[in-house]
């Protein structure tokens, strides 16, 4: 999973995620739990994740 | 008649709620899954964090926002918060919070000041009720009645927990209709079910008028002709329209409408939109067994770095967080040049909190910063360029079209019931 520049850190995506893989401080992180499963990517308000498939 | 709403928001929801209770046929379109935009709850961990607001309105069950809910008949309990209290050293002289600390409610600031200024702050509370200063910013003004950076400490700590700017940054015309608007609609208050508690209510009264919300559901272009709107393109997907109130700010609408704004015509509102800037801010999420504020009551803390002020919601609605916790929520104003270095920023917030809360048990749950394209307020207060546009029959609402003198979202409301009058008369 990418998170591109246009990430506020709002952290709504990590509310989101089902494996708490999602940092953030400043901007989202992604961390080794990530499974890569793309549920956070369509809450992001300013489409800052990239789900890579 | 038809309306169709762009971005399921407050300001998107309450319009709707409005123009649905009218008898308009109301139709909704929202890009995320979720509704609520920055006014809605997330869960997190068994807590109800917020997706932006500090599940409090600003002027509580008196103010634009609560009457709003009202008039279009939607079911929330807002409940009146406690005093807002000042946290500032022990020792007068002090610059931070270091030797000690005692906490004094709001209205009684003028007791750190000298005799003669005190007697003046007394003069200026009567006499700027009649002769409202103008023409400068808040600090600016402050400068020129009392010398004591006492009251620009209190100013900045103020208009950073309500509105998200320093004291330089507002005009000081916005911030007296919003002391005008504390005489007439009193302090905060908080909405049972915390933010989600309004949003579910709204959409009750909507879904009861027969309105529609299509969430994942993005517009693409806002159909115009001759002046006029006449729909939206969803989808590839033409949906006609007498009216259309976007919730997605100034600038996003009009570039929605695309080559519909060329010409010279134009010209004035597309400049005006460059001007425009959104606030910045970060919000410390808490958790604690036992209460850090103990009160329901905005606490401002003048003598911190950048911590503004904090709330402790659960002390209205404790079903906010798990049983057995509180949560906490501070707020900081970003300055537009420390955008860039958010983790400095928070690492900032996170040294206040410890020197606010010495000694006091608690666990950073999220961090989150608002800037740019999600904002605290997609216009500063004080530049808000009203609900119209160029185009008859399109309305911005939101916090990129608030009204004057409304904090966050009362100022929302202000926006929403403005527009609501020059549409339904």
């Amino acid at each position: 999973m990418k998170i591109n520049e246009n990430c506020v850190g709002c952290g709504q995506c990590a509310s989101f995620c089902k494996k708490g893989a999602i940092e953030v401080l400043g901007k989202a992180r992604a961390t080794d739990a990530c499974i890569e499963c793309g549920i956070c990517a369509p809450y992001c308000p300013v489409r800052a994740i990239e789900v890579q498939v | 008649m038809k309306a169709i709403v762009i971005g399921a928001g407050l300001g998107g929801l309450l319009s709707a709620a409005r123009l649905s209770k009218a008898g308009y046929a109301v139709e909704v379109f929202e890009r995320l899954p979720i509704t609520g935009g920055r006014f809605t709850n997330l869960e997190y961990e068994g807590f109800q964090l917020s997706s932006g607001a500090f599940h409090m309105f600003p002027h509580g069950p008196g103010g634009p926002l609560a009457r709003l809910l009202e008039e279009v008949g939607a079911d929330v309990q807002i409940v009146r918060s406690g005093q807002t209290a000042l946290r500032v050293p022990l020792k007068k002289g002090s610059t931070d919070y270091g030797a000690g600390f005692r906490d004094i409610p709001f209205y009684d600031f003028p007791a750190l000041l000298s005799n003669k200024d005190r007697l003046k702050t007394a003069f200026l509370i009567a006499s700027t009720r009649k002769n409202r200063p103008a023409g400068s910013t808040l600090q600016a003004w402050i400068k020129t009645q009392v010398k004591d950076e006492w009251l620009v400490r209190l100013a900045d700590s103020f208009c950073g927990w309500s509105l998200s700017l320093r004291s330089e940054e507002v005009p000081v015309e916005e911030v007296f209709e919003i002391i005008e608007n504390l005489y007439r609609f009193g302090g905060p208050g908080v909405p049972m079910g915390g933010c989600k508690g309004v949003i579910d209510a709204l959409e009750a009264v909507i879904a009861a008028n027969g309105g529609i919300i299509r969430t994942k559901t993005e517009v693409s272009k806002i159909l115009v002709e001759n002046g006029k709107v006449t729909g939206v393109l969803v989808n590839g997907e033409e949906h006609e329209a007498d009216q259309v109130i976007s919730n997605i700010g100034h600038a996003a609408t009009a570039g929605l409408c695309g080559e519909a704004l060329s010409g010279e015509k134009y010209a004035g509102y597309l400049e005006m939109l460059e001007t425009l800037q959104p606030s910045a801010g970060i919000k410390i999420c808490l958790s604690a067994a036992e209460p850090l504020i103990g009160h329901s009551g905005v606490l401002l803390t003048p003598y911190a770095k950048r911590i503004n002020g904090i709330n402790e919601v659960t002390q209205v609605d404790p079903k906010l967080a798990p049983p057995g916790r509180h949560l906490t929520m501070s707020h900081q104003h970003v300055a537009p040049e420390n955008v860039k270095d958010l983790e400095a920023e928070i690492e900032l917030g996170l040294k206040d909190l410890k020197a606010i809360f010495p000694g006091k048990k608690y666990e950073v749950l999220l961090i989150q910063s608002y800037h740019d394209g999600w904002p605290v307020n997609r216009a500063a207060s004080g530049t808000d360029p009203g609900n119209e546009t160029p185009i008859t029959g399109l309305y911005v609402v939101g916090d990129g079209a608030k009204g004057k003198g409304g904090i966050e979202v009362e100022g929302v409301a202000l926006g929403v019931a403005a527009t609501m009058k020059k549409i339904l008369g």
